[in-house]
Formats: structure tokens, C-alpha cells, sequence
């Protein structure tokens, strides 16, 4: 028989008896009767190093979801020594009143699916298989589609858990046209795919602002700090974000010339809005949509704005530099 | 079967409190089925099942628990037909919440998947992701997809699905004349924010890949898909040409680079990247280096890295400039 039952044991008992108790347990009962905790006890491990094990395991299980309710003395509510823990059902479990139609498992199959291997990818079928476990459903698919959404960028996984824990983050931030990556402290609200491409909108510290960053500009490693910030200024952040985005790419219009039947022509028409001459495309960012222009070369010209132009131009003059040849 | 995923004890756990509802719900479940289901190994499965039979209420008073007290299967089933069935549950019974991040994974996937033609009404939409902030735990953590537009020719691609009829439309290639094609649609894919049809063409009588910004004038036709069950190719194979190119850039590109990068060799020395990668063509990197401007440097062969410099120079000749 093995000494210790494995941690895993004991989160899941500690559930059990947490969920079975209408009035809580207080930490004493919990040490030395729950199994995990008890056969330490018996094996004279320190209460001070069971009670440091306690509050890990009910940040583990918060962490999970689980709703650990601490009831205080009422007399004196911040005195914990006799506080009682437990688990409130209603809580806890999905509600029984929520049904889920076939119509919408597919569709739900079809969103979990849009992670392809990603770390978002076990959590979207996590959350299918707890929506499955209400019963009476019947798996349809929807076929015919095959929806990604791409997660190339290694700052997105620190990023999301720092938005739902609400902590304050640092990351190097390398903006176009500067030669290095400046450090950046944000709290960071909402993730928004646009256009393919993810974007964080974030309170900037040091502006003492919201502004967008670009995830594909961010170099090295996100850091979680311990610092915290108040969740209600995530209310509405995505919408902001969006409207945001929304707002610059009417703002700014290239005006182009491109060559018909080029890759160029096909890739731009059909965000070009109709105008007599050429094509007029809206852009978000002038340097991912220089960059974009720049792979066209003799495809597409650049009549304005001025400024794109010479980011393109910049580009091309890059790559001559860079890969000339003595002719 | 996925090789053995590494779980700690925190994720163990969650997925022992998702297993008692499932097997609740199933009654009887073969291992490999359920080991599919919550992927992991069949033998992950068995470890979890069997550390569920020694867990359950404390025991009256601190006593040792009794066996009522405790989870228990039915072990011949499990030891004879490698089947899991609960004889006995202690609580668990019913799917906890999803937690924050898991109904965000859903929710964005929701908008993506919702923005498919013919896929889904706003009513069920509204509704599921109603259900969804309902069931969570916790307030998701905003992951918001900003929906693309969609024009004549995703709607027709999307229709033909549905009737499961053929569909024809000019195509253009970057490289060659204009072609009319029929086509039996078998799956759309939707990546990076560019739509593909892959689909047998009739005129090549094969599994083709088109990239719907070349697809224009499409028409449904009356002729029933007859290969809607051929096999599809992976939808980004990587260039496996003939040609072996290297090429040289800052480390900070390598995350912007990854995608190009998937088969290719890649070393790192200080603050440079040095990668060797095959080409089907001298001309396939052009683009992409001009697209980064000077950061990409092509070491060799000469004849890429030439046609790097004369895309570049013809670039720049439409402005007057060399």
C-alpha cells in the first residue's frame, strides 16, 4: 500500500465531503477526516505544513471552477479559525434547467473544433464534454466546414490567463520603425481576432491609456506580475477593441493601382471598396499592410498616401540591400 | 490514439469530477471509449476508474470509510470486457460549470463558427452563448473573433454543400490563364482568415485546394456530388521541392516566420536565425522576402536570391526607382 494517497485523491475527496455538508466543516474536521489530509495526520506530518496543503488545494480547486464557500464566525467575520468550508450545489454543478438541442452540440462541436492543437483546444473540449454529460444528447456534426483560428503567437496563452486573473503583465513591445523592443506595463482586458491576426486591448500604465497591441509584435516572454486590477475594467473591452479597430481601418484608405489577374489583384479586390480608378482598401496598421503590399512587388502600386508608399518602397529597397547581385 | 498526455495532479482531478457524470450518464462504456472521450491512453483511463473506487465521504467520526461511503464499478466487467460501469456513487453525480477559460474556448469558437453561411441563425447563436455565460463558473476572459465578411461566392460554396451538388466557377492562378472549373465540394477550410474549398475537380478528375479570393462567377449546377467522401490532402503540405534554400533573419522573426517555417531546419546563433528550407520553385521566396523587407536575407542558392532582388527591383521600377 502506497504511503500517501496521490494529491489528485485528495482534491477529489476534499470535493466530496465539501459538497455532502449542508452547515460546512471547519479546517479541523477537514485535516483529520477527509482522505488525503487524515492519513498525514496519522503519519505526524505538521499541522502548520497540512494547512499550508489545505489552502493550496482550495486555490487548486477554485482555479478549476469549484466553488469553495468559506462561512466565518458571525460575530466576527474576519476570524477564520473557526470558519467552515463548503461546496454549494446549486454552484457547483451545470443548472439543470439549461438544455442544449442537437442543433446546438453541432454547433458547439464545431466551435470546440476551431482550436485545432492548441492549449485552448482541451479546454474547449473540456467544456464539451461537462455540456455532453447533461444527457439525452445526440452527437450530430456539421460537415462540410473546417474553421481554424490560429495560435501561433506564444504570448497568447499568458495573455488570456492574465486577463482572467486580472493581473498586471510586462512584455517587450517592438513598434515598427523603432530599433528595439521597449518594455511595457499593462493590465490586459480583451483578445480580439481581427483580420486574422490577435490583438490584446490593454490598459497601458505608463500612458496611463487603453491602446491595442499587436501579439505578433510582442517579443520574448509575457510576465504575469502580482499585481491585480479591478475586473470591471474588463466590461466591454472586446466591443471597444472591435469598434476600435473598426474606426482606424475607416479612417485610413490606400489608393492602388493593380495589375489584373495577379495575386495581388485577387487577394485586394475583395476588400477594396469600388471607385473609379484603381483600388481604394481600408487598412488597420500601415506597416502589417506595407508588409502585405511589399510581398506583391511589381503587382500593385502605391498612388497614396504618401506614408505607405514609402513603407512599401522601404521594403523593396530592404530585400534589394539585402539580396542584391553583382551583375 | 493520442501518445500519453502529460496531466498534473490539478488537471487529473478536474477530469475525475467530469468522469462520475459521464459514466452516469453513459451506464456502460467501453475503456477505449472513454479513454477517446478525455483524451488520454486507455491506461490513464484505467488508473483514474481505479483511483475513483478509493475515493469518496469521510468515515463517521474520522473512522476508516466504509464501503458505502465509496465510489465503486463493476470490477468483472472492467477486469473481463475492459467496460466501466458505476455500482455505486457518493456525489458527483451531476457535470460541474465550465470554468471561465473553457466557455471563452467555446465562445470564440462560437463566433467563428456561427459566421459560416448557412451554419446557424442569430436565434440559436443568441441563445447558445446565453446558455454558455450561464454555465460557467466564472466570467470568461473576452476572446473576441471579428467576423469576416462574406460575399456571393461563400454563399454558393456554402449552398452547394448543403445540396450536395457540384459547383462551377472561373478560377485564377497567380501564374496562368483563367480556367472554368467543376467541382464536387467536400470541406471548407478556414485559416488565418483565408477560406479554401477543397473539392474533386472535375477537370483534373483529382482532389483539388482552391483558395476562394480566386474564385469568381459561381454557379450551382444540377449534378449530384459524386465524390463528396474522397480523401482530402492536409491543407498546408510544405513545399517539399528540390530546391534547398537558406536563408537568414533576426530571432525576433522566427514566432512571425513559424508558419513558413514547419519543415524547415532552423538553427540559432546569438540574435540570428539560420534556416534551410525546400522549395518547389526559385521564385516561392520572393514574396516573402520582400514582405520583410531587409530582414530576410536568402544565403543561397543564387538563383533564389536573384529572384528575390528581381521582384524587389520591378517593384521599385514602377516608381522610378531602382
Amino acid at each position: 500500500m502506497p504511503t500517501h494517497p496521490a494529491p489528485e485523491e485528495r482534491l477529489v475527496n476534499l470535493v466530496v465531503a465539501l459538497m455532502a455538508t449542508q452547515q460546512g466543516l471547519t479546517k479541523d474536521v477537514i485535516l483529520s477526516s477527509v482522505s488525503g489530509y487524515r492519513e498525514q495526520v496519522d503519519g505526524g506530518a505538521s499541522k502548520d505544513a497540512l494547512e499550508k496543503m489545505f489552502e493550496r488545494d482550495k486555490e487548486n480547486l477554485r482555479q478549476l471552477g469549484v466553488p469553495i464557500e468559506t462561512i466565518g464566525d458571525q460575530a466576527d467575520p474576519e476570524d477564520l479559525r473557526e470558519a467552515r468550508y463548503r461546496i454549494p450545489t446549486s454552484e457547483y454543478a451545470l443548472p439543470e434547467d439549461i438544455e442544449f438541442t442537437p442543433a446546438e452540440i453541432a454547433l458547439l462541436n464545431l466551435a470546440g473544433g476551431v482550436w485545432g492543437s492548441s492549449s485552448m483546444s482541451a479546454d474547449a473540449r473540456s467544456g464539451l464534454r461537462k455540456i455532453r454529460a447533461l444527457g439525452d444528447t445526440v452527437d450530430e456534426q456539421i460537415i462540410g466546414y473546417a474553421p481554424r483560428l490560429n495560435v501561433h503567437d506564444p504570448a497568447f496563452a499568458p495573455l488570456q490567463r492574465a486577463i482572467e486573473q486580472t493581473r498586471v503583465v510586462t512584455f517587450g513591445y517592438l513598434k515598427p520603425g523603432e530599433p528595439v523592443a521597449r518594455r511595457r506595463r499593462v493590465r490586459p482586458l480583451a483578445l480580439v481576432d481581427y483580420e486574422g491576426r490577435w490583438h490584446v486591448l490593454a490598459h497601458d500604465l505608463d500612458a496611463q491609456a487603453e491602446r491595442t497591441f499587436l501579439l505578433s509584435r510582442i517579443t520574448g516572454d509575457v510576465e504575469l506580475t502580482r499585481e491585480r486590477f479591478d475586473p470591471a475594467l474588463r466590461d466591454g473591452a472586446g466591443e471597444r477593441a472591435l469598434t476600435g479597430l473598426d474606426e482606424v481601418a475607416a479612417r485610413q484608405e490606400a489608393h492602388l493601382e493593380v495589375h489584373p489577374g495577379t495575386e495581388a489583384a485577387l487577394r485586394l479586390r475583395r476588400r477594396a471598396r469600388p471607385a473609379g480608378q484603381g483600388l481604394r482598401v481600408p487598412f488597420v496598421d500601415a506597416h502589417v499592410f506595407a508588409d502585405e503590399l511589399a510581398s506583391y512587388g511589381p503587382e500593385v502600386r502605391v498612388v497614396a498616401p504618401d506614408s505607405l508608399r514609402e513603407l512599401v518602397v522601404a521594403r523593396l529597397r530592404g530585400a534589394r540591400e539585402r539580396n542584391g547581385v553583382a551583375r | 490514439m493520442s501518445a500519453e498526455r502529460k496531466l498534473l495532479a490539478t488537471d487529473r482531478a478536474a477530469l475525475m469530477l467530469q468522469l462520475v457524470p459521464y459514466l452516469v450518464d453513459r451506464g456502460d462504456v467501453s475503456v477505449a471509449e472513454a479513454a477517446k472521450d478525455f483524451d488520454v491512453t486507455p491506461e490513464q483511463m484505467r488508473r483514474m476508474v481505479r483511483t475513483l473506487t478509493v475515493i469518496g465521504r469521510p468515515g463517521d467520526g474520522g473512522f476508516w470509510q466504509m464501503p458505502q461511503d465509496l465510489f465503486d464499478i463493476d470490477w468483472d466487467l472492467l477486469d473481463e470486457q475492459d467496460r466501466i460501469s458505476l455500482t455505486h456513487t457518493v456525489g458527483l453525480e451531476r457535470a460541474p460549470r465550465l470554468t471561465a477559460r473553457e466557455a471563452a474556448a467555446l465562445l470564440a469558437g462560437l463566433q467563428l463558427a456561427g459566421s459560416l453561411p448557412g451554419v446557424s441563425d442569430s436565434a440559436v447563436l443568441n441563445g447558445l452563448l446565453a446558455k454558455l455565460a450561464r454555465g460557467a463558473a466564472a466570467a470568461p476572459p473576452e476572446v473576441i473573433v471579428a467576423p469576416a465578411a462574406v460575399d456571393e461566392v461563400r454563399e454558393r460554396v456554402g449552398e452547394a454543400l448543403r445540396s450536395g451538388v457540384a459547383l462551377s466557377f472561373t478560377y485564377r492562378t497567380p501564374d496562368g490563364e483563367p480556367t472554368t472549373r467543376t467541382v464536387d465540394p467536400i470541406k471548407v477550410h478556414i485559416a488565418d482568415g483565408q477560406w479554401y474549398l477543397q473539392g474533386w475537380c472535375h477537370l483534373r478528375e483529382a482532389v483539388r485546394t482552391f483558395h476562394l479570393d480566386r474564385v469568381s462567377d459561381p454557379v450551382l449546377t444540377d449534378i449530384p456530388v459524386t465524390h463528396a467522401d474522397a480523401a482530402t490532402p492536409a491543407l498546408f503540405d510544405a513545399d517539399r521541392g528540390e530546391i534547398s534554400a537558406r536563408i537568414r533573419f533576426p530571432a525576433a522573426l522566427a514566432p512571425l516566420l513559424s508558419a513558413h517555417l514547419s519543415g524547415a531546419e532552423t538553427t540559432e546563433d546569438g540574435d540570428t536565425c539560420t534556416a534551410t528550407m525546400r522549395l518547389a520553385d526559385e521564385r516561392s521566396l520572393r514574396r516573402l522576402a520582400t514582405r520583410f523587407g531587409g530582414d530576410i536575407e536568402v544565403l543561397s542558392p543564387e538563383p533564389v536570391r536573384r529572384a528575390v532582388d528581381d521582384w524587389a527591383r520591378a517593384g521599385l521600377a514602377q516608381y522610378g526607382l531602382a
